[in-house]
């Protein structure tokens, strides 16, 4: 880096990114936190290890396969060539953004000086990939095996999200091209699609034991520890600044990439590459909490779980659009999904005997789906890319963004990529005997050794000290 | 295995030599490291899905009631 200019803008960005990272480590730590205090004192720590090994669990795979998967399948492959090399195909030829970079056995993935971004850039995508898959540890707690977890939490963070990713959130997605998909927080990308997949796990896994009366009616098993939830979310809350961080890139210059000559523009962009602030989004992050708060508060009767988690839908809502909505229509949209969300939940409980313990289904896939559908309306017209006005795509423009799109993006995020492929393997490891633990197990508690054990310990101390 | 065995004279290279990757190894080792994180990757897969089964196999065998963990509960 011999210019000052590039220098400057290379240092901070990967700065900037790296900061992204360590605020985002708080979701995980969040969800932890929810979680331990969703279950049951007999299951607290293997509720607690599940949710912890999927660290490295995604992390080892997305370092393997799962960052490679994501610059590769841009194209489908086969449904819309790429503005990179005008192929359908993989991009794994020698373009400045092809995956041929990044393989496991890439020097790029690594220490290397020649390159200060791809690690924390890599790293802004494992956290959310782990936000994905801990999504679908929620709703599972107290009767999925560790092993079922570790192979569905691999599925959902280092593959099918990252898909999804490469089809609807890289800047030379084939559903921006040829839907107009546009998801700037990850409304479907991260949310609707890891709630999808918690769905079609659920589907197979069935209800805990006792959650069903022999007549079918639902009965409550509420958080054991609320304060624990309660700042278990704080800081999903808390991490989600970083989340929304870094989804932007945070100083761009978009006149000479827009191939527009003479000009220079410098600004942050979404992931999209097409213009925002941070100050914009700062408004419609604090906006849309603050009408799922106050949807909640008032749909759940001012319960403190669902309300917690409506401040949570209420974001998750208003994200595929946050990048340009009005403050206040960030609020109202972020009101509109957890009011539907809710009802939803309770619906799909009764109707088809759905136990999901955290309500992850809803907060993250129902609220998600709706916001891209509200997306689809609110930002009727709307470029998908800035490309479109340029040369790169052929002469052909992007799709704008539109109602029937955003419908359609919405189901291939939880329906194609995300209820069937849970369901499928699911399926696959029940098949197996692998996806549930005993039902003797489950009534014992899945810590009933540990804390056996512990009570061992206690006595033989006990008794070594009168 | 070192990549670099002199700041000074690394950084005074050319600046198309000085970028590149410096972990021990570079440019003949990255094969062998994949097949080795994936063989410990598998492997930790066998090992605790195995120790799982045998622990879920114990607690089931013993067929305790829904409130026997409460007199595992400790006071410390």
């Amino acid at each position: 880096m011999t210019d000052q200019l590039a220098a400057l803008t290379t240092i901070f960005t990967e700065f900037y990114y790296w900061v992204t990272v360590v605020l985002m480590f708080l979701i995980h730590v969040g969800f932890c936190m929810y979680e331990v205090g969703a279950s049951r004192y007999k299951h607290h720590q293997h509720t607690l290890m599940k949710n912890t090994m999927l660290i490295p669990l995604v992390t080892v795979t997305w370092f393997l396969f799962g960052w490679w998967i994501y610059w590769a399948f841009p194209t489908g492959p086969g449904l819309a060539p790429s503005i990179m090399n005008e192929s359908s195909a993989l991009i794994t030829d020698d373009s400045a953004f092809s995956a041929t970079w990044y393989t496991a056995t890439s020097d790029l993935m690594a220490v290397n000086l020649g390159d200060h971004i791809s690690g924390v850039f890599w790293a802004a995508f494992l956290l959310f990939s782990w936000t994905a898959a801990s999504i679908v540890s929620g709703a599972i707690i107290e009767r999925i095996t560790t092993f079922a977890f570790g192979i569905l939490a691999i599925a959902i963070g280092s593959v099918f999200w990252v898909i999804d990713a490469a089809w609807g959130w890289h800047f030379d997605g084939w559903m921006l091209k040829l839907l107009g998909y546009h998801d700037a927080y990850a409304s479907g990308v991260i949310h609707a699609i890891a709630g999808g997949f918690a769905l079609g796990v659920l589907m197979v896994l069935g209800p805990r034991i006792g959650k069903f009366s022999s007549s079918g009616e639902p009965r409550n098993i509420g958080p054991r520890n609320p304060w624990l939830v309660t700042i278990g979310l704080f800081l999903i809350y808390t991490g989600f600044w970083g989340f929304y961080a870094a989804c932007n890139i945070p100083i761009f210059d978009l006149g000479p990439e827009y191939g527009m000559e003479g000009i220079s523009y410098w600004t942050a962009t979404n992931i999209y590459v097409t213009p925002t602030t941070l100050s914009g989004i700062t408004f419609n992050f604090l906006m849309s909490l603050s009408g799922g708060l106050l949807a909640g508060y008032w749909i759940a009767k001012g319960d403190p779980f669902w309300t917690y988690s409506s401040g949570l839908a209420g974001i998750i809502c208003a994200s595929a659009g946050n990048d340009l909505y009005h403050p206040i229509q960030a609020m109202i949209i972020g009101m509109i999904g957890v009011v539907i969300s809710y009802k939803l939940h309770y619906w799909v409980e009764r109707k088809f005997k759905i136990d999901d313990a955290v309500g992850a289904v809803a907060v993250h896939g129902y609220a998600g789906f709706i916001g891209l559908v509200i997306c689809g309306f609110v930002l009727n017209g709307y470029p998908s890319s800035g490309y479109s006005v340029g040369a790169m795509w052929d002469g052909t423009t992007y799709a704008t963004i539109n109602p029937l799109g955003q419908f359609i993006g919405a189901l291939i995020m939880f329906v194609v990529l995300g209820l069937i492929p849970g369901y499928i393997i699911a399926k696959v490891l029940h098949g197996m005997g692998k996806l549930r633990i005993p039902r003797e197990a489950e009534i014992a508690g899945l810590d009933y050794e540990i804390m056996e054990a512990a009570k061992d310990d206690e006595k033989a101390v006990a008794s070594a000290t009168r | 295995m070192a990549t670099v065995t002199n700041w000074i004279d690394h950084l005074n290279k050319p600046a198309e030599e000085v970028v590149g990757a410096v972990y021990p190894g570079a440019g003949s080792t990255e094969g062998l490291l994949v097949i080795l994180a994936i063989v410990l990757w598998v492997g930790w897969h066998v090992l605790t899905g195995r120790s799982e089964s045998q622990e879920l196999d114990r607690l089931s065998k013993k067929r305790h009631s829904a409130n026997d963990y409460k007199s595992n509960i400790t006071d410390w």
